[in-house]
């Protein structure tokens, strides 16, 4: 550990676990007591991550980007660069031995070793700021929403595991913990979920959500046992320090690493020494870690399990599927930038776009608004994996923590609405704004920073995607699909959130059977007729949570900052700046586009989604019914997901079942009827045995023992009791063995 | 405590108990019970005084190879007069005594980290299967005592390092075994115990073809070496260069060794013995076959096959890693099939020996440090397999002394009615999953990695295998866990008894996956020792690792 700060991360990731254990292991004894441990150890987490930020940006005096200009390097121009580059800039480390073999295989050999170690940059801090803030405010949000559950206490108990094992997730120095932080995020995943277990339908959702990442984590294992061979170490800052300068880079005008043949070998020099890695395997490791990527962060083609874990408690969603776990696949591409080749990056972007398009088309036609906003998510995602394969580095991660803030704002808002009317259906509702006048002025707020309206935190980080991703249309105007998805992708957001609001809050209540449906079971026809208000649990957090969501993409600062000579600059974008892993493009005057395009966007999908869903009656409305005739089969596509579960369905998880069946029925009928049939071989053959015994060796037996008794019976004359008889017999038999015995030995 | 003494007692003491019981009156369950927990106890208490000696500080145990320390204990025979000089190195658990000296038999017993972990394991197991055999209520005597006269094998077997010696105990085991499975077991018990005698019988017969081959071999214008002490074979393995009809005979060494230990392993094709055997056997012995017995075909494998015959070992190598991965695949597809629970774990420790078979294989020996990782994952694995199999079998149990069925379809709903046996079970299912934190993990990660600097299609096909086994193994608890049953309303928690049993082995999943150095840490100087001494023998050799290296889908370019 180089710095106390190192220590103070160290005391922020193992405080929740120790909650954890006590909250676990004391379940019968704590009771709701675990609600206080569980919150008050975030919170200690969250003092601390401030305490660290604030140490970080003293130290690096407010991680002011250098200006330095970069002669010869991959940004040509001579523009000015506003980058700290990785290996000059803080970063507080620590690593301690897990691990260790080989160590005595020959004298000379130095063991081979799995450290466990924490590495905290300004992306470390700032993340750790976000999780635990968003933490602690969830904790507090979830002592109201779960009161009463029957699990209250290990629903607690849950969150504290996963609030470690995210923040252990962040802080990992090495591949191999992130692996190890990554599956244990799955696991609390998992566990929430299926919280509500007794229902099959969320057990369902579990396995699946479990099972799809494991699919992914297949690909990163790849990834990492590829690493671990060809460089013998799997620590990120020293790969991506020495994949930062192979020679493949200089060749690309983009800075990336492209190789004419897949063949050729790059030489990484790394602190035990140079290796070579062709370049095949390093695409083959990148594509296997952003396998991972894609699972964890619910991209096509392994995002259908998002949607289903809306299963879980919202808080659940809140936290895990949309602000931190989901995000934990973009952090991961964005801290191990280097290692991705100019291949892989392209298929990030792809990835990205495809995803934020497919899922931004499932959303507008979703019923359920828990679904619209999981939907949202996904699509969300799908801007910061292709923000990060154009080059847009920190705008990716800028986006990842605007999208944060708004997005837990959206799902606890949800969460406060489902705890007033008892549905997620959006259409007997509507007019919820009188009843709930807090939730719906923050859902509000947050729909209008995901629209990216301008002043609100979306609009900044959206801002940026669409810059990096026209900077990239320009140098490579072959790839302008990377641009057209998230322009259309963007208007779409903007419509269905909107529609949301609109169907949730404006206007009145539709009704149970108005809008053609029964009620669940039991409750009366008008959802909203008894809706109040939640209580300050819920609505403090949605309060807090509107701060960010408006101000976190600002530009302003009170703070004596240097902000890369950019005026309006946003501080956050700013900060993730300071030590990107690599010189990327500068965006000039595409930020002067991309602010059109998104304000253009902005005015279309608004337009729209008020047309449509606004209740007044003084404007010419358009029936959404109508549009959805319009849209003819691609609607009937939407509304069923693009058939991607039915497709899996009959691909994959048939066929692999099917498998299984003839696997066990092979064992069953062809090896043991092997082994069976060779048992009743040997079983016939010892039978066939038997019958020779019987019928030939017996026969010779009986024979013998006949003659045996013949030959007795004549014998049993001899036996006269005269003892001459005997005495003669006697010598003769002596006699004639001295002969024999004297023939023996002359011969 | 000499090491003779000490050694000795781990296998007489259950042995002699086992006699004792028989000298019990046959009315007194809880008398025969109590002593046979007594004795049981009194083992692993001895193999923890093993283990401390092993640890002690400046001590012979962990940083002394097991042939030097082997060297220190010499056995002289003077063949004209017939007396035996034996000179014994205390405490270095080292014991070298005359057997039958005319045959150059040892009683040669020995422990190093390998065969102490296993020593330690059966210890625990058979504690924690002699406390989950109370509700044994038919001819208890003999049960127990059958059951002392297995323990007392099993610590034979582990104990061994004279071929003979360790031949013995190895047929040993089966005849307590057999009857164990045969009179105490479920409807078809005859026929599984049949199956499995016949099985291993046919193994060991390859076991001792090696084993006698090893005795008599005579390299061309040389002398046997007539010994069937295991160490001084290994060291002597440059002995063994000849051929036996045309093959080298190190790999007729070998492929009769692997044959051998993979029956028992098991390993796929020769596995289906295992489920039959685990279906019928009661819940203790099921603990006792998949926690030791799958182990002493790996302990066959790493002890004896591999040192004895390290270049059949390498130019056998790809198949036997084919093998591994097709059990890890096949295993897992076959429990993903199963409606028995129990069969159904049976068929994952199917999966999981695919796993030891592969991390021995994967001989990339151009940088032994990769494959001590494969080794050392072979051998984590059967420690943590060891511990979460016979978790898994005894939670079968607990279910099964409750509701009379294993049937998957049957049960579902014990989350709620049975929270402790819910917490356990998905903790020990989580274990053998493989969730990082827990042991699964380690091992199975291990061996992975390792496989990638052996060949990469492997390596893929045996990581892609983590997706069947969370499918399985996920499957399972909701079947059994999760949803509602109200049938099952009012079912009892565990039994104080029965968290008893569950601690230690949740315990252990837990610590070894957070802290598997503290068990590497003694254990893999030993695997190291191993794996240095196979890439030296493949060294000499004019198809070594060198020439694998230029072969582009054995070996990775460097």
């Amino acid at each position: 550990m180089n710095q106390w700060q190192g220590w103070l991360y160290v005391a922020a990731v193992l405080i929740p676990l120790g909650a954890f254990v006590v909250q676990i292991l004391g379940l019968r004894r704590t009771r709701d007591a675990n609600a206080l441990i569980a919150t008050a150890s975030i919170f200690a987490s969250l003092v601390l991550s401030l305490v660290g930020f604030g140490s970080y940006l003293a130290e690096t005096g407010g991680m002011a980007a250098v200006h330095h200009d970069e002669a010869g390097g991959p940004i040509s121009g001579g523009e000015e660069v506003h980058h700290v580059p990785e290996a000059g800039k803080v970063a507080w480390t620590g690593s301690w031995t897990w691990v260790s073999m080989g160590g005595r295989l020959s004298p000379g050999s130095a063991p081979l070793a799995i450290p466990v170690g924490i590495f905290v940059d300004n992306l470390t801090a700032i993340m750790f700021v976000m999780v635990t803030f968003i933490a602690t405010l969830i904790h507090v949000y979830s002592m109201a929403y779960m009161w009463g559950d029957p699990r209250y206490p290990r629903f607690f108990a849950y969150l504290s595991l996963f609030c470690f094992s995210m923040l252990g997730l962040v802080a990992s120095s090495n591949a191999f913990m992130v692996f190890v932080f990554w599956e244990l995020v799955g696991i609390c995943s998992y566990l929430l979920i299926g919280f509500w277990y007794e229902e099959q339908a969320n057990a369902d959702a579990a396995n699946k959500a479990f099972v799809v990442n494991r699919v992914g984590d297949v690909g990163m294992l790849v990834g990492l046992g590829l690493l671990w061979t060809q460089l013998g170490t799997l620590d990120i800052a020293e790969i991506n320090a020495g994949l930062a300068n192979v020679e493949a880079r200089q060749g690309d005008g983009l800075g990336r690493i492209t190789a004419g043949d897949p063949a050729e070998e790059h030489v990484v020099a790394l602190i035990g020494g140079a290796r070579r890695i062709p370049h095949w395997v390093l695409v083959l490791a990148g594509l296997g870690i952003f396998a991972g990527c894609v699972g964890k962060s619910a991209q096509f083609p392994l995002h259908v399990w998002l949607p289903d874990a809306m299963a879980g408690p919202t808080p659940v969603s809140a936290l895990i599927h949309a602000a931190t776990m989901v995000a934990a696949g973009v952090y991961l591409v964005g801290r191990f930038f280097p290692l991705f080749t100019n291949e892989v990056l392209l298929i990030i972007a792809y990835a990205g776009g495809i995803t934020l398009f497919i899922a931004a088309t499932i959303a507008l036609v979703q019923v359920d608004f828990k679904k619209v906003l999981a939907y949202s998510t996904v699509s969300q995602l799908g801007f910061m994996m292709l923000a990060l394969g154009v080059g847009g580095w920190a705008a990716g991660l800028f986006h990842l923590l605007t999208h944060a803030f708004f997005k837990a704002l959206l799902f606890l808002g949800a969460g406060s609405v489902h705890h007033a009317v008892h549905t997620y259906d959006l259409r007997p509702l509507g007019g919820l704004r009188r009843k709930m006048p807090i939730t719906s002025t923050t859902m509000l707020l947050a729909t209008l920073a995901i629209s990216g309206v301008p002043l609100f935190s979306g609009f900044y980080s959206k801002d940026a995607i669409l810059a990096s991703a026209i900077r990239f249309a320009i140098d490579r105007p072959g790839h302008a699909l990377l641009l057209i998805l998230p322009v259309v992708g963007a208007a779409l957001t903007v419509f269905y959130m909107f529609r949301m609001w609109f169907l949730l809050f404006s206007g009145q209540s539709r009704g149970w059977s108005a809008s053609g449906l029964v009620p669940d079971h039991g409750h009366e026809d008008d959802p909203v007729a008894h809706a109040h208000e939640s209580g300050p649990r819920i609505t403090w957090p949605l309060r807090i949570l509107a701060v960010p969501t408006v101000m976190i993409g600002w530009p302003l600062t009170v703070l004596p900052l240097t902000i890369g000579g950019v005026p309006f600059h946003p501080v956050l974008e700013g900060w993730l700046a300071y030590g990107e892993p690599l010189s990327v493009q500068p965006l000039g005057s595409a930020h002067v586009w991309a602010a059109a395009t998104s304000t253009l966007v902005l005015v279309v999908g608004i337009g729209l989604a008020f047309l449509a869903y606004h209740p007044s009656k003084t404007i010419r409305r358009i029936d959404p019914a109508r549009m959805a005739n319009h849209l003819g089969g691609l609607y009937g596509l939407f509304v069923n997901k693009w058939y991607f579960d039915e497709v899996y369905q009959a691909l994959f998880v048939r066929p692999t079942l099917a498998i299984a069946g003839l696997t066990s029925r092979f064992d069953r009928t062809i090896i043991d009827g092997v082994v069976e049939g060779s048992a009743r071989a040997t079983v016939a053959l010892s039978r066939l045995d038997r019958r020779v015994d019987q019928s030939v060796v017996d026969r010779v037996v009986t024979l013998v023992a006949r003659l045996t008794y013949a030959l007795g019976d004549a014998g049993r004359r001899l036996q006269t009791g005269r003892l001459r008889g005997y005495l003669m017999v006697l010598s003769l038999a002596f006699i004639a063995l001295s002969v024999g015995v004297f023939v023996w030995v002359i011969r | 405590m000499s090491d003779n003494l000490l050694l000795s007692m781990l296998w007489a003491v259950p042995l002699a108990g086992s006699v004792l019981l028989l000298l019990l009156p046959a009315r007194n369950d809880l008398a025969v019970k109590s002593t046979a927990l007594a004795i049981t106890g009194l083992t692993f208490v001895l193999a923890l005084v093993a283990f401390r000696v092993f640890l002690a500080p400046g001590g012979e145990g962990v940083g002394i190879p097991l042939s030097e320390r082997a060297e220190h204990n010499t056995l002289t025979i003077d063949e004209s007069t017939g007396t035996i000089e034996v000179s014994d190195d205390p405490g270095d658990l080292v014991y070298r005594g005359a057997w039958i000296p005319y045959f150059h038999v040892q009683y040669f017993l020995g422990l190093d980290g390998i065969s102490m972990s296993l020593v330690l394991l059966t210890g625990l197991i058979s504690l924690l299967a002699c406390l989950a055999s109370w509700g044994i209520d038919r001819a208890v005597k003999g049960y127990f005592s059958l059951f002392l006269l297995l323990l007392s094998s099993m610590m034979g077997v582990f104990l061994a390092l004279d071929l003979f010696l360790f031949f013995v105990f190895f047929e040993f085991m089966l005849l307590p075994m057999y009857f164990l499975i045969g009179v105490y077991g479920g409807e078809r018990r005859e026929y599984a115990a049949i199956k499995f005698l016949l099985f291993t019988l046919f193994g060991s017969v390859f076991i001792l073809v090696a084993i006698l081959i090893l005795y008599f071999f005579a390299p061309e214008g040389g002398e046997a070496l007539y010994t069937f002490d295991a160490l001084r074979l290994m060291a002597s393995s440059e002995h063994f260069s000849g051929t036996i009809f045309g093959f080298g005979v190190q790999s007729v060494v070998f492929l009769l060794f692997l044959i051998g230990f993979l029956i028992k392993l098991p390993a796929v094709p020769f596995h289906t013995w295992l489920p039959d055997a685990h279906v019928e056997a009661p819940t203790p012995i099921s603990m006792i076959l998949a926690g030791v017995l799958l182990k002493v075909g790996g302990y066959g494998l790493i002890r004896l096959a591999w040192p004895l015959a390290p270049v059949g070992a390498y130019e056998l190598s790809w198949g036997v890693a084919v093998l591994g991965v097709i059990g890890i695949l096949y295993g897992a597809l076959a429990a993903m099939a199963q409606t028995d629970f129990k069969r159904l774990v049976a068929y994952s420790s199917v999966s999981h020996m695919g796993y030891v078979t592969l991390g021995l294989a994967v001989m990339n020996l151009v940088d032994p440090r990769y494959y001590a990782y494969g080794v050392n994952g072979a051998m984590f694995m059967m420690i943590a397999h060891g511990i979460t199999s016979a978790g898994m079998f005894f939670l079968v149990g607990v279910v099964y002394d409750r509701l009379h069925t294993r049937e998957l379809d049957r049960l579902g709903g014990l989350m709620n009615v049975m929270p402790v046996y819910g917490g356990v079970t998905l903790l020990i299912f989580f274990g053998s999953m493989g969730l990082p934190g827990l042991c699964g993990f380690v091992a199975e990660v291990f061996v992975v990695l390792s496989a990638f600097n052996y060949s990469y299609g492997l390596a893929i096909l045996a990581a892609a295998a983590v997706v069947l086994t969370a499918g399985y193994i996920l499957w399972t608890i909701q079947r059994v866990l999760l949803g509602r049953n109200e049938s099952h309303r009012g079912l009892p928690d565990m039994t104080t008894r029965e968290v008893v049993i569950a601690a230690p082995l949740v315990v252990l999943t837990v610590w070894l996956g957070i802290f598997p150095q503290s068990m590497l840490g003694w254990m893999s100087p030993a695997v190291d020792q191993i794996v240095a001494s196979v890439a030296a023998a493949n060294e000499d050799e004019p198809e070594g690792p060198g020439a694998v290296a230029s072969e582009p889908d054995a070996s990775v370019p460097r």
